[in-house]
C-alpha cells in the first residue's frame, strides 16, 4: 500500500515535469523533448519514415545531460539504477534490441559507478511487426540521474513513423557514432586468447587476455550478475601491450544470480569490445615486466637525492647497528696512524659500500632483464645467503673476542709491506662493502621511492639510483677522509681498547643470534641448528692456537663448505610461524580486504618478515602498545598481518601496488579510506591511531548513544 | 643509541609539525570563505534556502517544477503541514542551542552514502551542538524501499545507526536473506524486523518523510533541512558546519 503511495509521490512530481515538454515534434525524425534540469531527452530514428521494403528500423534513445550530471550503465555498479524503457503502447513493434555503448568509470568517495556523462544515445534496433506499414514509438523510461544529487527521472516519450523513406542524415550519422561505441561482440575484436579465474572463495576474480592489436589505456568492466559488485582492478600489460591481465576484488556476491563472468573491455574511445571468457583452472599468471617509464632528467635528479637521502638515513637504522661496530673498530684500528693512510682507509670503505651497490644494481638488472620481480631485502629470504653471513659474522666475532688474529698470508704480507702502502686497504674495502650488505633488509624512508623507480625503470635509472644510495651510505666513512682530523679526536688507544672490543664482539654474537633466528623462520630449525653448530666448530677451529694448520685448516674448509652445501637442502616445507603475539592477526588476503570494509570495518595491514628489524622495532614501540594496541582490538577493527619472511608473490603484488618493494609496509583501509592510507615506514602513535580514525569515516567508535527519535 | 631515538623523535616530530601547519592553515583558510547568503522560500513559509553557489546550494535546480500536487493524495500533508516541525526534528524536545537536522536519503543513491557518513561524523564531533533526525526517502526501486523498512525496523530495536552503518557501507542490495543475517550479526530480533517492516508504523514513518519532501519540493536525494534552511544535494562539512553556526546564532525556532 505504501509503496503505491509512494508511486503516487514520485509520479506527482513527473507528471508536472513532462507536462512541460508537450510541443509539437519539429522534426519528424525526432521525438518531442523531455526537458529537466539534468537532462534532454528524445527519441530519434534514422529515417523520417518506415520505408516500403523495411523490416528494421535504426533509432536512439538521445540523452543531453546537463554540466555534472551523469547517468548509468546497465551494471551500474555498486549503487546506481540503470535506465531501463517500457514499450508498452507502441505500435506495429514486434521488438526492441537496446544497445549500450560502452560505459566509463566514475569513482566518488570510493563508490565505483559505471555510466556516462555529456551526450549518450541508446542505439535502438527495432523490428517491425508488419513490413512497410507506419509504426509508433510509445517509451516509459525510467532512470537515475546524479550530480551531487541523485533524481530518478520517470517520463514518456513517443515517435510517429509514418509510411515514407527520406533518411535523415545527420540523425543517421549520430546514431551510427554512438553505434560504433557498442562493444563489439565476437570474431572481429582481435582477441585471440581469453582467460577469467574466479578463485574457491569468490573473492578475487583475474582476467588475462591476447589481443592481436596492442592496448593502450584500458578498462575492464566484468558483469557477474546483479547483486554482486566488484572493486577496482589492478590492471597490467605485457608483451608490448598485447597482453592484459587484471584482477579485481569481489565485494559481494549472491549465488542466485552468478553467472559466468562477461566481460566489457575498453581501450579509449576508439576500441570496446565484450567477450565471454573462458574458466581457467588457475589464476592467470600477471605479466612479469612492467613498462617501463623514462623520467625527466628533474625526476632523475629528485629520485638521487631521495635515494642519497635514504642512503643516508640507512646509517642509523637499528639493522645497520651491528656494522657500526665494524665502522667503529676500523677508526680505533687507524688511531695511532696517518693521515693518509686513514683517508686512504675510508675512501676504501666508502668504494667498498659502493661496489655493493653496483653489484647489487648490477644483479637487478640482469634479474630485471630476466623478467623477475626483485623484492628489496629478498635476499634475507635466501637460507643460503643467511648461513654465509652466520659463517662470516662467527668468524669475524671470535676475531673480535680475541679468538685469533687477522693475518694475511706472510708472502702476501711481506709483499705489500715493501710496496708501502694499500696496507690493509682490502680489509677497509671488505668492511665498507659489509655495512652495505647488513643495511639492505632495512629500507628507510625514501628508499621505496627510489627502488621502486629503479625496478620499473632503465638499466641506467638502476645505476643511478643505487650509485645514490651507496653515495649516502658511503658518507660517515667519506666525512672521516675528508676530516681525518675527526679520527684524532678520538681517545687515545689503551687498554679500554680491549674491553671495546669484546663489546663489540659479544654485538656481533647477538648478530649471529639473530640470524639463526631468521634462518629458523625461512628454512626450519634443522637448518638453523646445522649453521649455527658449523659456524661454531669453524669458530673454535680458527681459535685454538694449538691446532696445527695442517688440521686447522681442512676442519674450516669442511664446515664452511658444509654449511653452504646442507643448509639449503634442510628447508622445511612450512616451518615459519610468527612469534606469539598478543593481537590476534588475521592472515592476510587482499581480496577479504575489500570485503571487510565493505563491511563497515576497518583494516590494519602490517606486512612483516622474520628478518625485518624496522618492523620489529614498530611492533615493539607503537603496534602492541597502548593506544595503539587497543585501538586494534577495537570491535570493527582487523588486524591484517602478512608475512613476507618467505618470498610471496601475492605480497610482493601488493606491495608493488604502492610503489613500494621493501619492507615495513604498513596501511590503513576503511569505510572512510577504501584505497587505503599507506603509513610511512617508521610508525608512530599519532599517526596510526589518526589513519584509523580517518579511515573510520563514521561513528563505529561511539554506537549506541547515537540512536535517536524524530 | 639515544643520539638514534633523538634523530627518530626529531623526524617524527618534523611530519607532524607539518601535518599539523596543514590542517591549521586549512582551518584558518575555512574561516575566510564567505558566509552563505539566504532566501526566504514561499512555501512553508519561514523558511529559506541559500541562495546563488553552487548547484546543490542554490535554487532547487528543478524550481517550478515541484510543489504541493493535489495527486499526492495517499500522503498525510495537511497532518504534517499542521505540525512541520515535529514531522521534520522529532517529538522530543530540543536543548536550548541545538540545532535540529533533518536528512532526507535513500540507501542507494551514491550520494547520500556520503552525505550520511559527512552528517554522521559531525554529529559526532559536535555533540550536544546537533541532532541529526533520518529520514527514509526510498526514490531508487524496490530495494531502497525494503532497505529503509529494514532501517525503521531495526530503529524499533535501538539498533538504527548500527544498521544503517552497514547498509550504506555494503554493495549488497538489501534482500531478505541480506538482512537477516545483518540482523543476527547485530544481534537484533530478526522476526520481530519483519513484523515491524511491514507494520502501520514504520509505513507512516516513510509516509510522512515522502508527505516532507513533497511539501519542501524535493527532487531527489540527499536533501537537509538545517534549523530553517533546506539544503538540496550533497554538501561538504565545512558548509554544514557553518549553516549550523548560523541557524544557532541567528535561531531557528520561529519555524516552529
Amino acid at each position: 500500500m505504501v509503496t503505491g503511495m509512494l508511486k503516487t509521490f514520485r509520479s506527482a512530481i513527473i507528471v508536472v515535469v513532462t507536462a512541460v515538454g508537450l510541443a509539437p515534434a519539429a522534426q519528424a525524425a525526432s521525438s518531442e523533448k523531455f526537458d529537466s534540469p539534468a537532462l534532454t531527452a528524445r527519441l530519434i530514428a534514422a529515417q523520417d519514415g518506415v520505408p516500403q521494403s523495411g523490416r528494421t528500423l535504426s533509432a536512439g534513445l538521445d540523452l543531453q545531460l546537463g554540466d555534472g550530471w551523469k547517468t548509468y550503465w546497465r551494471s551500474p555498479g555498486e549503487v546506481g539504477i540503470p535506465p531501463s524503457v517500457d514499450w508498452t503502447g507502441s505500435k506495429n513493434v514486434s521488438e526492441v534490441e537496446f544497445l549500450w555503448p560502452a560505459p566509463e568509470r566514475f569513482t566518488a568517495f570510493g563508490i565505483e559507478n559505471f555510466g556516462y556523462h555529456g551526450e549518450v544515445v541508446f542505439p535502438l534496433r527495432i523490428e517491425l511487426a508488419r513490413q512497410g506499414e507506419a509504426a509508433r514509438l510509445q517509451a516509459k523510461v525510467s532512470l537515475l540521474v546524479c550530480s551531487d544529487i541523485c533524481v530518478p527521472q520517470d517520463f514518456d516519450l513517443s515517435l510517429d513513423l509514418p509510411a515514407g523513406n527520406e533518411i535523415d542524415q545527420p540523425t543517421a550519422d549520430r546514431i551510427a557514432g554512438f553505434l560504433a561505441r557498442v562493444p563489439a561482440k565476437g570474431d572481429g575484436i582481435g582477441i585471440e586468447q581469453a582467460l577469467v579465474h574466479l578463485d574457491d572463495k569468490t573473492s578475487a576474480l583475474t582476467v588475462s587476455l591476447r589481443s592481436a592489436t596492442p592496448f593502450k589505456d584500458p578498462d575492464v568492466f566484468p558483469e557477474l550478475g546483479a547483486g554482486n559488485a566488484l572493486g577496482k582492478p589492478e590492471i597490467r600489460l605485457g608483451d608490448g601491450g598485447r597482453r592484459f591481465w587484471a584482477t579485481l576484488p569481489v565485494l559481494s556476491t549472491d549465488d542466485t544470480t552468478l553467472h559466468n563472468p562477461v566481460l566489457t573491455v575498453t581501450d579509449g574511445p576508439d576500441r570496446a569490445f565484450t567477450i565471454t571468457p573462458n574458466r581457467a583452472a588457475e589464476a592467470p599468471a600477471p605479466p612479469f615486466s612492467i613498462t617501463a617509464v623514462s623520467p625527466g632528467i628533474e625526476t632523475l635528479i629528485w629520485i638521487a637525492l631521495v635515494a642519497f637521502l635514504g642512503g643516508l638515513i640507512l646509517n642509523v637504522m637499528p639493522c645497520v647497528l651491528p656494522v657500526l661496530s665494524i665502522k667503529l673498530s676500523t677508526v680505533i684500528k687507524h688511531g695511532e696512524q696517518d693521515r693518509r693512510t686513514v683517508r686512504a682507509g675510508f675512501l676504501a670503505a666508502a668504494g667498498g659500500a659502493l661496489t655493493f651497490m653496483w653489484g647489487l644494481a648490477l644483479i637487478l638488472f640482469l634479474l630485471q632483464r630476466a623478467g623477475v620481480v626483485v623484492g628489496w631485502g629478498l635476499q634475507f629470504q635466501n637460507p643460503l645467503f643467511l648461513s654465509a653471513m652466520v659463517l662470516l659474522l662467527s668468524v669475524f666475532s671470535a676475531n673480535m673476542l680475541g679468538g685469533f688474529e687477522f693475518s694475511l698470508p706472510s708472502g702476501l704480507q711481506t709483499r705489500l709491506a715493501n710496496a708501502g702502502r694499500g696496507h690493509g686497504h682490502a680489509a677497509d674495502f671488505l668492511t665498507g662493502m659489509f655495512g652495505a650488505v647488513m643495511a639492505t633488509p632495512c629500507s628507510a624512508p625514501f628508499l621505496g621511492t627510489a627502488i621502486a623507480f629503479a625496478l620499473a625503470g632503465r638499466g641506467i635509472d638502476i645505476f643511478i639510483v643505487f650509485t645514490s644510495l651507496g653515495i649516502g651510505l658511503a658518507v660517515p666513512y667519506l666525512l672521516v677522509a675528508a676530516v681525518p682530523g675527526a679520527v684524532a679526536l678520538l681517545p687515545k688507544p689503551g687498554r679500554w681498547m680491549g674491553a671495546l672490543k669484546i663489546a663489540l664482539g659479544i654485538f656481533l654474537v647477538a648478530t649471529v643470534a639473530w640470524l639463526l633466528w631468521v634462518l629458523a623462520g625461512v628454512a626450519g630449525s634443522a637448518a638453523a641448528v646445522t649453521a649455527g653448530g658449523l659456524s661454531l666448530i669453524l669458530a673454535v677451529a680458527l681459535s685454538v692456537r694449538r691446532l696445527p694448520p695442517l688440521a686447522r685448516w681442512p676442519i674450516v674448509a669442511t664446515c664452511a663448505g658444509l654449511a653452504l652445501i646442507t643448509v639449503p637442502r634442510l628447508i622445511e616445507p612450512e616451518a615459519t610461524e610468527l612469534a606469539a603475539s598478543s593481537l590476534h592477526w588475521e592472515t592476510f588476503d587482499r581480496a577479504e580486504i575489500a570485503r571487510r570494509v565493505s563491511r563497515g570495518e576497518v583494516v590494519f595491514v602490517d606486512v612483516t618478515a622474520d628478518w625485518c628489524l624496522t618492523c620489529k622495532a614498530n611492533k615493539a614501540l607503537v603496534i602492541e602498545r597502548d593506544p595503539v594496541l587497543t585501538a586494534l582490538r577495537a570491535e570493527g577493527t582487523v588486524p591484517m598481518q602478512a608475512d613476507w619472511t618467505r618470498p610471496d608473490e601475492s605480497i610482493s603484488r601488493y606491495l608493488e601496488s604502492f610503489e613500494r618493494y621493501g619492507i615495513p609496509f604498513n596501511a590503513v583501509y576503511g569505510p572512510g579510506a577504501p584505497d587505503g592510507i599507506v603509513l610511512s615506514e617508521i610508525l608512530s602513535s599519532d599517526a596510526v591511531i589518526d589513519a584509523l580514525r580517518s579511515a573510520t569515516g563514521n561513528r563505529t567508535t561511539t554506537t549506541g548513544l547515537l540512536d535517536q527519535d524524530w | 643509541m639515544t643520539g638514534i631515538t633523538r634523530r627518530r623523535i626529531i623526524a617524527v616530530g618534523g611530519v607532524v609539525a607539518i601535518g599539523a601547519g596543514y590542517s591549521f592553515a586549512r582551518k584558518f583558510a575555512g574561516h575566510f570563505t564567505p558566509p552563505p547568503e539566504f532566501e526566504p522560500i514561499s512555501d512553508p513559509a519561514g523558511f529559506r534556502r541559500v541562495s546563488g553557489g553552487s548547484s546543490s546550494l542554490g535554487a532547487n535546480p528543478f524550481a517550478g517544477l515541484d510543489g504541493t500536487s493535489e495527486e499526492s493524495s495517499g500522503l498525510p500533508v495537511t497532518e504534517v503541514r499542521d505540525s512541520i516541525c515535529t514531522a521534520l526534528y522529532g517529538e522530543e524536545p530540543l536543548a536550548p542551542g541545538t540545532v535540529p537536522v533533518a536528512s532526507f536519503s535513500d540507501f542507494y543513491c551514491p550520494y547520500c552514502r556520503v552525505q550520511t557518513k559527512e552528517l554522521a561524523r559531525l554529529e559526532d564531533r559536535m555533540g550536544d551542538k546537533i541532532r541529526v533526525a533520518w529520514h527514509e526517502l526510498p526514490l531508487l526501486g524496490e530495494a531502497s524501499l525494503l532497505a529503509s523498512r529494514a532501517a525503521l525496523a531495526a530503529k524499533r530495536q535501538g539498533a538504527y545507526v548500527r544498521f544503517q552503518e552497514r547498509l550504506i557501507s555494503t554493495p549488497f542490495r538489501a534482500n531478505p536473506g541480506y538482512l537477516k543475517a545483518l540482523s543476527e550479526e547485530i544481534g537484533i530480533s530478526y522476526s520481530r524486523l519483519t513484523a515491524d517492516m511491514s507494520s502501520d508504523d514504520v509505513g507512516h514513518d516513510i509516509q510522512v518523510s515522502a508527505a516532507l519532501a513533497d511539501i519542501f519540493g524535493f527532487v531527489g536525494t540527499p536533501a537537509l533541512v538545517i534549523g530553517r534552511t533546506v539544503i538540496q544535494g550533497q554538501v561538504g562539512a565545512a558548509t554544514l558546519k557553518r549553516i549550523i553556526e548560523l541557524e544557532r546564532a541567528d535561531g531557528w525556532s520561529q519555524v516552529c
